[in-house]
């Protein structure tokens, strides 16, 4: 793997504001996405701003609250436009960022989207109740690789960086190679990333193999997690009883939907009237069976939703931070997303791979076939 | 429930009577809530039952409908036109299959009438959410515009322009013609087809109807069937034409046999293709490049055909027309036909083939052959069942397969139409429609269709004509499907999933709105759309999410 | 002048035909010989190359024909005098009586069962009975039957008066008269279609000496689920075969030339014992593997890929061995014996028995091969020798479904056009 490394003088934070602060002069970039600190000083928020404000910004932030995409998608998705901004988000987020692109959500051909190494993320909620603790505890993760402490969804994550065997398509990857200079790398996986390492100045032909070893060693370790992830989970769901039961303190308020970043609809079919049925149809079934449980069709949101959204899911854990029930809803809809995807051979950010669904295969899925 | 519903059960004869209590159905009908009427009657499609029908719904004043009868495929439209007449709308109308799914299948009568009556209820659901659909009609252009000047092309010309259509043939050399101004003669008759081909472009010139356009390229298409505009660029002039169908007679090219480098061409001298023969044949001297008469060929067929996956059908035919072109110029010269299946389909061919064996030309079965260089000219090296053979030869002629036009993609794109895998434009149905498209008002004939022979490609003109001429008739209004799929712009919000899964390229997107749009005239109604869009946004008149959800919940009741 | 046309031939190309002209708002007079529409393709179960159901594929068209306004139907008909020229013709059609109305039937089949007179079904080749008043298949369009007067007791001169005492619907009618009828159109189409090489008994072939040696249309009904087996393909002993030898260009040599569609028809025939019959073996025997256009090859390949035994033949012999075919064959001066224990003959197309009498009728000429005469073979395919008739599909010459509707749409096109 090659990229441009920049050796800082004052921590990796440093070397990347100074490198965003050198896009936007040198690459004519209009703004900056990226998070801020609250004012309150309890979560997260992502901010447009020009260079000067950079000081603030925090490069890694220790928790996700509005998911990247989903912040970049509400500037761009209504038409094209002639401002030109540069983004800098997780892995997860990227990919959410493309998918949503392929889905006509979030324009991206203004962005000049950015990645970094992720060294996970800590609960939201975990944060808003005690942020100081939580901000050390992040620290120490990341400087520790202390997988730990951070989310469940993200120790089962193994798309945290951009190796050959892992990649990422944003248009630049900010990689901390780790020497003792505590350097950092910048690798262009497009024309449009490698156009703005030129215009300001940093080269991409530098070997990074101690730091491509490292990385492909910690994926294996996550890899190795998801895989015991999987048979942990896959009791839980497996059959309707476990499903149903998983399932059961779910309050059907499809939060985990309004902050799914790949969750675009204006208005969610779980939640119209096509699922609003007439009060006698109720009665009649709730008789029938028994009893009935009300709301109504949790299971069916809860599943209808991930037959939608599965081929996407980027297993950035939006849902499972936000669920008020403490459902494993990421780690669930995560697993079975692994399942979905190998089906169609499809993996969600990737820019050029176009959604399965508008795909024809004349031979496909021919096992199903009876 | 809506409006005032009538129930009328069919007894077919015995072949509901008999199977199913008619009699329960009715009395289980007559107590659904808004049903105004119910009626039993023996045979509903007759002329009697359809009097029938008409009077009860006038004198009841019915406005929806439910018949329980045979399959909707048999009498769904007698019926509409029953409610047509008798003034009710032909889309407040359901049927409810209970002879194919009930009576000709259940054997036991309680069984099938219980599953009548289901059916029946669940139609009479079904009814009270249908929308009176009204008919649409739109104006058209009965004019054409023909792509390609070659034979397929003037043929479609000169049989549209008979008929009194405005033709619009666009050619993008500067000739019409096409592939057979460079045939001397054709086979099987080995007539030439100077004369033919003369004769039918000056018809086509002498014809004030057809405008034609040489040195012309396509540049934008845009509309639907009765209303296409055509941009066509003549050396820089542009000129927009109306027109209301499209006849994409393209043609073919060849395969470039420097991509199958076993054959020896470029790299051997005297190899020829099948197109370089017939130009050596026509200008009279049939030479070397040396200068000098072969004393033998050797003609190889089947070049392409495992690269491109498929027969061209006309390509051992071509090969006997070459050995026969030389066994006239030059009697004396040895000619040797190397072939792996002698393809002669028809009912003349196989004649010409051991017309021409007779004339002494040496057919060789192979099952591979290459040609190399050597000091004594082209070598062949072949082999069958015999093991491996070689030979040398003085000239070589390679018969190449027909392949689609370089510039496919390009016209595919720009008429919304689609190719197959071997790269020629995709007809609407693989028997039954064969020079129709999937896009309504878009025909394709001759090879741009698919390899074929002379014959075959006129054929398909007249075939193109006869779809045109029973489709667009001036002055006839177009009567386009009313159950077609439509989007909410409250609820879309362009992700534009149902644009790429439409077959017909009916919706489109409106960008200020960010919304998809569907064009009703060109939707079939075929739904691929409501099945793509996550949110339901996009719904299908008369096979709406709640009338199928109707149904359906009263049958499982 | 009057601008409606006679189509001759109610089987694929005349139906599409005469659809496409209605379509136009000509008036078509569509003159069918049996009592039902169809043609020969609704014999085949399944079609090729992408193997859809045949009767699926062509009920649409049937029911389309029935119900249009524009075609007048006359079933059981022929035509039997043409005078006039292109523009003004006057035809005399003969249409016999069916004895049942078509209005008035619903096609219960009540009526069958009691006939006593008990026949050899031709559309089944023989492989399945048929009563006098009958329907030639399962799923007939029109689904009425006709009195075939030839055997029926009481045209006999016997009063026999079954079928009628079976009908509740009162829809026989033993007074229907035979008609004749005088159209006048400006254009005639003939669509008579083909019937198959009449290979010969105890021939070469061995057909009638090995018991289990089936034409390809016998087979056909073997397949068909609507056939004498409901689909079941068995010898004649009830067992399913093992293997099964299948043998191109039967009657090719006789004939002189191709008939363009038995090598993927005997393809086809791969798939449908593959479908039915586990563990199957199949060998094809062929001379040369005629599969032109862009998809036969690749139809080809794929029937191949499911485990077929080719063999090129030039001459062939099938006699009977213990019991099995013995299939002995030469190829390059070598020769070998394949034994199986079903043949099945791939026969060739020919034109219909009575194509001569109908050419003599129109006053058109015959080719060599007994084919309507086209006026130029390679420029004027669909046009016959006389201005205002055309010939369409197999009547002109063997081709497959796709060019038999490309011809019978040039012909509609050309009379929209000219006439």
């Amino acid at each position: 793997m090659k990229g441009g490394i920049l050796n800082p003088d004052n921590g990796f934070e440093a070397a990347v504001k100074n490198f965003l602060k050198d896009v936007m002069e040198k690459a004519d970039i209009d703004a900056l996405l990226l998070p801020f600190k609250n004012a309150v000083g309890d979560s997260f928020e992502w901010r447009l701003v020009t260079a000067d404000k950079l000081a603030e910004a925090s490069v890694v932030p220790p928790v996700i609250a509005v998911n990247g995409a989903r912040a970049l998608s509400s500037i761009t998705r209504s038409g094209k436009s002639a401002m030109k901004i540069a983004a800098l988000m997780r892995p997860c987020e990227a990919r959410a960022a493309i998918e949503l692109s392929k889905l006509n959500q979030c324009d991206l051909e203004p962005v000049v989207l950015i990645s970094m190494d992720c060294p996970g993320a800590m609960p939201l909620q975990d944060y808003i109740a005690d942020p100081e603790k939580v901000e050390k505890e992040f620290e120490h993760a990341a400087r520790e690789w202390n997988n730990e402490l951070i989310r469940p969804i993200c120790r089962m994550c193994d798309i945290f960086t951009c190796t050959e065997s892992t990649w990422c398509d944003a248009d630049i990857h900010v990689a901390l190679p780790e020497t003792e200079n505590n350097a950092v790398a910048f690798i262009s996986n497009t024309d449009k990333g490698r156009e703005v390492l030129e215009k300001v100045g940093i080269g991409r032909e530098e070997e990074l193999g101690d730091w491509q070893k490292k990385m492909n060693a910690r994926i294996e370790e996550r890899k190795a997690a998801r895989k015991k992830a999987r048979e942990e989970l896959k009791q839980h769901v497996t059959g309707l009883n476990s499903l149903s039961d998983t399932f059961g303190s779910c309050i059907n308020c499809q939060v985990c939907r309004s902050v799914c970043p790949v969750c675009y609809c204006r208005q969610c079919l779980f939640n119209s009237v096509k699922v609003h049925y007439a009060p006698d149809d109720y009665l009649l079934q709730a008789e029938s069976k028994g009893t009935m449980k009300f709301t109504p069709d949790t299971l069916l949101f809860q599943t209808g939703r991930m037959t939608h959204m599965s081929v996407s899911c980027v297993g950035c854990g939006a849902c499972e931070d936000c669920c008020p029930m403490d459902i494993k809803v990421a780690q669930i809809f995560s697993i079975a997303a692994d399942e979905t995807q190998k089906l169609f051979d499809y993996i969600p950010g990737k820019r050029d791979a176009p959604p399965p669904l508008r795909v024809y295969n004349e031979q496909e899925l021919k096992e199903y076939e009876t | 429930m809506k409006g005032k519903i009538g129930v009328f059960i069919c007894e077919c004869g015995p072949n509901i009577a008999e199977k199913v209590d008619v009699d329960k159905i009715v009395d289980e009908a007559a107590a659904l809530p808004g049903v105004a009427f119910v009626a039993k009657h023996k045979l509903l499609c007759s002329e009697d039952g359809k009097k029938f029908l008409k009077e009860q719904i006038e004198e009841h004043g019915l406005t929806r409908l439910v018949i329980a009868a045979c399959s909707p495929k048999a009498h769904e439209s007698t019926f509409m036109k029953v409610c047509e007449e008798a003034k009710c709308n032909s889309h407040l109308f359901q049927m409810a299959n209970i002879r194919e799914h009930c009576a000709w299948i259940v054997e036991n009568k309680e069984a099938a009438t219980e599953k009548a009556i289901r059916y029946v209820k669940a139609a009479w659901r079904r009814v009270g959410y249908h929308e009176p659909l009204a008919k649409k009609e739109i104006a058209v252009n009965p004019d054409v515009l023909v792509i390609g000047g070659g034979i397929t092309g003037i043929e479609a010309s000169l049989l549209l322009a008979h008929a009194d259509r405005k033709v619009y043939l666009i050619e993008k050399s500067d000739a019409l013609g096409g592939k057979v101004n460079e045939f001397e003669k054709i086979f099987k008759n080995m007539e030439n087809t100077a004369d033919m081909l003369a004769g039918k472009i000056s018809d086509v010139e002498k014809n004030s109807a057809i405008e034609v356009f040489t040195n012309s390229s396509i540049e934008e298409v845009v509309g639907f069937l009765g209303n296409f505009t055509v941009t066509v660029n003549k050396k820089g002039e542009r000129t927009e034409i109306r027109t209301g169908t499209i006849v994409v007679a393209t043609g073919y090219d060849s395969f470039d046999p420097l991509k199958a480098p076993k054959y020896g061409y470029g790299k051997v001298d005297n190899i020829y293709t099948g197109r370089e023969f017939e130009v050596l044949n026509k200008s009279g001297k049939i030479v070397g490049k040396d200068g000098k008469t072969p004393q033998s060929v050797a003609i190889i067929n089947c070049v392409g055909r495992e690269e491109m996956g498929y027969c061209s059908g006309v390509c051992c035919l071509s090969s006997i027309k070459f050995a026969r072109y030389i066994k006239e110029k030059l009697p004396e010269t040895e000619v040797v036909n190397f072939y792996r299946e002698m393809t002669l389909p028809d009912k003349g061919y196989q004649k010409f083939f051991e017309d021409t064996q007779e004339k002494g030309v040496n057919f060789i079965r192979v099952k591979s052959v290459t040609v190399d260089n050597s000091d004594k000219g082209p070598m062949i090296t072949w082999q069958n069942d015999n093991g491996d053979e070689h030979r040398n030869v003085d000239m070589v002629i390679l018969s190449a397969a027909m392949t689609a036009v370089n510039d496919a993609e390009t016209i595919a794109d720009m008429l919304k139409i689609s190719r197959d895998e071997t790269g020629f434009f995709l007809e609407e149905h693989q028997k039954l429609a064969p020079v129709s498209t999937a896009t309504e008002g878009v025909f394709i004939a001759g090879c741009a269709q698919g390899p074929k022979n002379i014959k075959e490609s006129l054929v398909q003109a007249g075939a193109v004509a006869g779809r045109i001429l029973s489709l667009l008739i001036p002055g006839k209004k177009l009567e386009p499907e009313v159950r077609t799929s439509y989007i909410s712009e409250a609820y879309c919000i362009g992700c534009r999933m149902c644009l790429e899964v439409c077959n017909y390229g009916a919706i489109c997107f409106d960008a200020l709105k960010h919304v998809s749009v569907v064009n009703e005239i060109i939707c079939r109604g075929c739904g691929n759309c409501v099945g793509s869009c996550p949110s339901g946004a996009v719904q299908t008149k008369q096979f709406k999410d709640i009338q199928i959800h109707q149904e359906v919940v009263e049958v499982l009741r | 002048m009057k601008k409606n046309v006679l189509v001759i031939g109610a089987g694929i190309a005349g139906m599409e035909t005469s659809l496409m002209l209605a379509k136009a708002g000509r008036k078509v007079y569509l003159v069918e010989k049996s009592p039902i529409i169809g043609g020969n393709i609704i014999k085949c179960e399944d079609v090729f190359p992408n193997l859809e159901c045949a009767t699926c594929m062509v009920s649409p068209i049937q029911q389309e024909v029935l119900k249009n306004e524009n075609i007048d139907l006359l079933m059981l008909s022929r035509v039997t005098a043409v005078r006039g020229e292109a523009g003004d013709f006057t035809v005399t059609v003969e249409k016999k009586a069916r004895y049942v109305d078509l209005v008035d039937c619903i096609g219960c089949g009540e009526c069958f069962e009691p006939c006593p007179v008990v026949l050899k079904n031709e559309f089944e080749q023989g492989l399945m009975d048929r009563k006098a008043i009958y329907l030639p298949c399962a799923g007939s369009l029109p689904n009425v039957p006709a009195i075939d007067t030839d055997n029926c007791l009481r045209f006999k001169g016997e009063d026999c008066q079954a079928c009628k005492e079976a009908c509740v619907f009162e829809a026989i009618n033993f007074d229907e008269e035979d008609e004749t009828r005088e159209v006048k159109v400006s254009a005639i189409v003939v669509a008579t279609g083909f019937t198959i090489f009449p290979v010969a008994e105890g021939g070469k072939y061995g057909y009638g000496s090995y018991a289990d040696t089936y034409t390809s249309w016998e087979f056909e009904r073997l397949f068909a689920s609507n056939g004498p087996t409901g689909g079941e393909i068995r010898k004649k002993n009830g067992e399913p075969p093992k293997s099964v030898a299948v043998i191109h260009c039967v009657g090719r040599e006789e004939k002189g030339y191709c008939s363009t569609i038995c090598c993927m028809s005997s393809l086809k025939f791969v798939h449908y014992l593959k479908k039915k019959i586990e563990n199957i073996s199949v060998t094809e025997f062929y001379k040369d593997m005629c599969s032109p256009g862009k998809r036969y090859d690749k139809f080809y390949r794929e029937i191949e890929s499911t485990g077929v035994d080719f063999k090129r033949f030039d001459t062939i012999e099938v006699t009977s061995d213990n019991g099995s075919a013995a299939v002995k064959y030469r190829q390059n001066g070598k020769e070998a014996t394949v034994s199986a224990d079903m043949v099945i003959l791939s026969l060739g197309l020919e034109p219909q028995r009575d194509s001569k009498e109908l050419a003599e009728v129109l006053g058109v000429p015959c080719d060599t091969n007994g084919f309507f005469k086209e006026e130029n073979d390679e420029y004027a395919v669909v046009d016959s020798t006389k201005k205002g008739i055309f010939v369409v599909g197999c009547a002109q010459a063997p081709k497959d479904v796709q060019t038999s509707i490309a011809q019978a749409q040039s012909a509609a096109g050309k009379i929209l056009s000219l006439l």
